[in-house]
């Protein structure tokens, strides 16, 4: 007992008085010495920090196995496991940590817009502040490079790719119905609001293998995950109001959104080029609720909206004007749920449904149609590593589409079919340094309706060539079934495929940014018909093709001049495909060859405003004129088009808005209708399609109500 | 005999190794702080914070000299990756202590150090998270003079801004520095910092 007593002071004196001296130097890959770095041993108040040299010495009372760390900001931290009295002249080299902000980033053919102004060319509030995009998401889209002007249609047009290539996605789940219905001489609009998402990123190529069934582009749409605070928005417009509310508990929230248009007291004032019968409504309602759970986050968004007018339009053909008539209703549910399972696991579920009626009366003409669609996923991401990451996950999409077809010469005929498709896809991120990364990965697809299985690879990798810029390679095989109005009539095909080749260059310094994208795609298997339009009787196949190259460049700069920040696309689009009822290999008329926009803002303190500026200007686009030899034989005259707007802050809570739109009244002209038959002289007829109205006005107050406001507004009676 | 010796060596040892570690860490931190030693400072406190895994204060310290430090700067990518790592460390301190009004104040004062760095990026989406910060600080402690002062210098910046009147203000900044008087930290180490600033915008009031 007295000889153990005598051990134990003997240790505990020992350990008391034998300090060991830790030694050693922090250096950076390129044997740079690192000053200010942390170094210590783990789960001790033993440590220092490096100095200037890099050098650090501290002495440590502990002994035995001990793990030394040392940690520095966007560096990896080191660790070693030693006995202490082994703790002697260590060199330490720190690898840079490629998560860090200013590490390469795989790039091609995407654009994102988020709150990390680093790596985003657009900020989320850029949709609603750009002069020409009226709110509207896709509008703000369409001022980027790779998107051609279409200005009748108002969806995205992608590198020689149509409005069906590209697909919208929100919480990485499929929307099947993204635009509402308008006339065909007004752009449609994204039904959603922009209120609702805080990331978006837009991909003009080369996309993950996580994403199929979109030949040229794809969207995603990230709803916020919580909001910042509870509050009521109102909205009053000049074309009708929007009334929001956030509420939020404990580990959840819900923000609802319900928004009514009403074209009817606009077009009184301003005359337009349809006669209405019953101007354009809409009603809309968007909820989202979202609740955290201890490992987790769940969403559900659904969205309603009920849209109808009824008006007569000029037409070269019916002398007495032509009418139509639509009603649409829509209905979108998504839920997901993202988890961690633990320290590397992620998962990701969700699934949507999409229920969409039509009722269109064009002329005599009576059409129906309903779809129900629905897409459910599951992916699962390991973190191997900050350099490995790797992902999979299988998804199912499944729409049921029924039409009804009912005119003075045919009653009722009833069609439609069933689009399902079963996906899978594996991919891994792999950083070899923080200057170069790959991404790789392959897409398998199994189509219900074609019997048909497709495989498609990705590849794309990144390398940083100075620290403000990279240059990075995308290439990719996309697969999409056709679209509703050939499958409607004619099943009997298969998928339509595309390949990409993307090189880009990005150079990015404070706050300035510049991109140049060149890019080549080969379109196979586009499906081709001999009739004017998709019918029963029409002979269908899958022997078209084309092509698509170019180069799209981009600048940004917020920095320059104070206050002033303004961003300049430019896209060079060279192609020709043979589908549809081409009668030969022809530049399509949704294809601008030269697409130009510039956009500013710039914020006045002295008055609290935003003034903005939107410039459009697309090269000619193609039309047949029948008078003439060939096909797609002439070009229209450019686009042009100035838009302004001023957005004034009245207190923290109230915002004036107002916008124009093509301010300087250009005579825009998106095409030629020509007459079926020719005159006496034997010459087509032909009528300029314009669009509903040159220019379009906009004024809006917008109101927040946070709780924070009232609860101040109390405490100071 | 023996076992008091035994006894009395284990308590000295316990009182050398354990407790006033801690104690010793802090202060010796504190003083580096003092001694415009920012980086050494958090550099200590973040150790201590690995040393004292069920106790916020330290690494709540390492975020707060972060986030001061990031004021002023001008250069992106450092204030970006100063910002970062104060998150990281407010997170292990918001793990460690929920609902703690100290703590969403310091992660309201981070948030306002992008606003203050770029008001035109960051103002419109940060202004709402900042101004739920504070209203929730306010409802978990009413009595906190730190709540108080910092909620209304926020709001006296806004109402400059739009120039609206900054007098109601004022007044919560009188009834912060009140509080501040009678204000007792937990401990020697528990925040208990703000009174000179409070008073300093307080005399700004008056002209």
């Amino acid at each position: 007992m007295q000889k153990l007593a005598i051990i134990i002071i003997a240790l505990i004196s020992f350990q008391l008085s034998a300090q060991t001296t830790i030694i050693g130097k922090v250096f950076n890959t390129k044997n740079e010495p690192i000053a200010g770095a942390n170094v210590y041993l783990e789960g001790t108040y033993d440590g220092s920090t490096s100095g200037a040299d890099g050098s650090f010495l501290f002495e440590t009372s502990d002994n035995g196995i001990q793990t030394l760390v040392v940690s520095f900001l966007s560096y990896e931290t080191f660790r070693m496991v030693s006995d202490v009295t082994h703790m002697k002249d260590i060199i330490v080299k720190l690898r840079e940590d490629v998560s860090a902000l200013d590490a390469v980033v795989l790039s091609a053919g995407t654009f994102s817009a988020g709150d990390n102004s680093k790596v985003n060319v657009l900020k989320p509030l850029d949709v609603v502040t750009t002069a020409s995009a009226l709110g509207d998401f896709v509008g703000a889209l369409q001022t980027l490079p790779g998107t051609t002007t279409v200005a009748e249609d108002g969806r995205l047009f992608v590198r020689g790719g149509d409005a069906n290539e590209t697909q919208i996605f929100i919480d990485g789940i499929r929307v099947f119905t993204p635009y509402s219905p308008t006339t065909n001489n007004t752009p449609t609009r994204g039904r959603y609001s922009p209120f609702l998402f805080d990331g978006i990123t837009f991909s003009t190529g080369g996309y993950s293998a996580e994403f199929g069934q979109a030949l040229s582009s794809v969207l995603l749409l990230n709803t916020i995950d919580e909001p910042d605070q509870e509050k009521t928005d109102i909205g009053i417009m000049s074309l009708g109001a929007t009334l929001g509310n956030t509420q939020k508990w404990d580990k959840s929230s819900l923000s609802v959104n319900a928004s009514y248009i009403n074209l009817a007291p606009y077009n009184a004032i301003f005359k337009n080029r349809n006669d209405w019968i019953k101007p354009f409504e809409t009603a809309s309602g968007e909820a989202v609720y979202r609740k955290k759970t201890n490992l987790g986050l769940f969403k559900l968004y659904g969205a309603f909206d009920a849209t109808n007018f009824e008006l007569t339009q000029e037409d070269i053909n019916e002398p007495e004007r032509a009418y139509f008539k639509l009603t649409n209703n829509n209905v979108y549910l998504n839920g997901s749920y993202q988890g961690v399972l633990n320290d590397t696991w992620t998962l990701f579920g969700g699934i949507s449904y999409t229920h969409s009626e039509n009722n269109l009366n064009i002329i005599e003409t009576t059409i129906n149609d309903t779809e129900n669609s629905l897409h459910a996923k599951v992916k699962l991401k390991n973190r191997i590593s900050n350099r490995l990451k790797i992902y999979f996950g299988a998804e199912y999409f499944a729409t049921d589409f029924e039409e009804t077809y009912n005119d003075e010469a045919i009653d009722k005929v009833n069609y439609g079919y069933n689009n399902n498709i079963a996906a899978a896809y594996a991919e891994a991120d792999i950083f070899l340094s923080k200057e170069l990364a790959f991404k790789t990965g392959f897409r398998a697809e199994y189509s219900a309706l074609f019997k048909e299985f497709t495989l498609a690879p990705r590849l794309s990798l990144a390398y940083k060539t100075t620290s403000k810029s990279q240059v990075s390679l995308a290439y990719g095989n996309f697969y999409q079934n056709p679209s509703s109005n050939i499958l409607k009539f004619n099943q009997e095909l298969k998928a339509e495929n595309t390949s990409h080749y993307i090189f880009n260059y990005q150079y990015n310094v404070d706050r300035k940014l510049f991109r140049a994208e060149a890019y080549y795609k080969t379109y196979d298997n586009l499906v081709k018909y001999d009739t004017d339009f998709t019918n029963f009787d029409s002979n269908y196949n899958n022997n078209g093709s084309g092509f698509a190259r170019g180069i799209d460049f981009f600048w940004r700069d917020s920095k320059s001049i104070k206050n002033f920040d303004y961003w300049l696309s430019y896209s060079f689009l060279d192609t020709e495909r043979d589908y549809k009822n081409y009668l030969t290999k022809a530049q399509p008329n949704f294809a601008n060859t030269h697409n130009l926009s510039l956009v500013g803002k710039y914020w006045v303190d002295k008055w609290r405003s935003q003034v903005g500026f939107s410039y459009t200007h697309a090269s000619g686009r193609t039309f047949t004129n029948p008078n003439e030899a060939g096909f797609l034989n002439e070009k229209t005259k450019a686009f042009n088009s100035l838009s302004l707007n001023w957005a004034y802050l009245i207190s923290p809570q109230k915002i004036l808005y107002a916008s124009v739109n093509n301010v300087l009244g250009f005579k825009n002209i998106n095409g030629f209708q020509y007459a079926n038959t020719p005159d006496i002289n034997g010459d087509f007829n032909r009528r300029a399609l314009q669009p509903a109205a040159d220019q379009f006005f906009f004024v809006g107050f917008f109101w927040t109500i946070s709780e924070d406001k009232k609860s101040s507004q109390l405490d100071n009676l | 005999m023996k076992q008091l010796i035994i006894i009395t060596t284990l308590l000295i040892s316990g009182i050398l190794i354990g407790q006033t570690n801690y104690e010793k860490g802090m202060q010796k931190a504190f003083e580096l702080w003092g001694s415009n030693q920012p980086t050494e400072a958090s550099n200590l406190f973040e150790r201590i914070a690995k040393a004292e895994p069920d106790n916020w204060l330290p690494a709540y310290y390492a975020a707060q000299i972060n986030v001061i430090n990031s004021f002023g700067e001008r250069n992106e990518d450092k204030l970006s990756a100063k910002l970062k790592r104060a998150q990281d460390l407010i997170n292990d301190a918001t793990a460690i202590s929920k609902e703690n009004p100290e703590i969403m104040v310091l992660q309201a004062l981070l948030h306002t150090a992008w606003v203050a760095f770029d008001g035109a990026t960051y103002g419109m989406t940060l202004s709402g998270k900042v101004v739920e910060l504070y209203t929730k600080a306010k409802i978990v402690a009413p009595g906190n003079p730190r709540v108080l002062y910092c909620k209304a210098e926020w709001d006296m910046g806004g109402a400059k801004y739009f120039g609206q009147d900054t007098a109601p203000f004022c007044k919560d900044i009188e009834r912060a520095i009140e509080l501040f008087a009678n204000f007792k930290p937990e401990t020697p180490f528990h925040p208990n910092w703000g009174n000179d600033r409070a008073e300093q915008i307080l005399e700004s009031c008056g002209k």
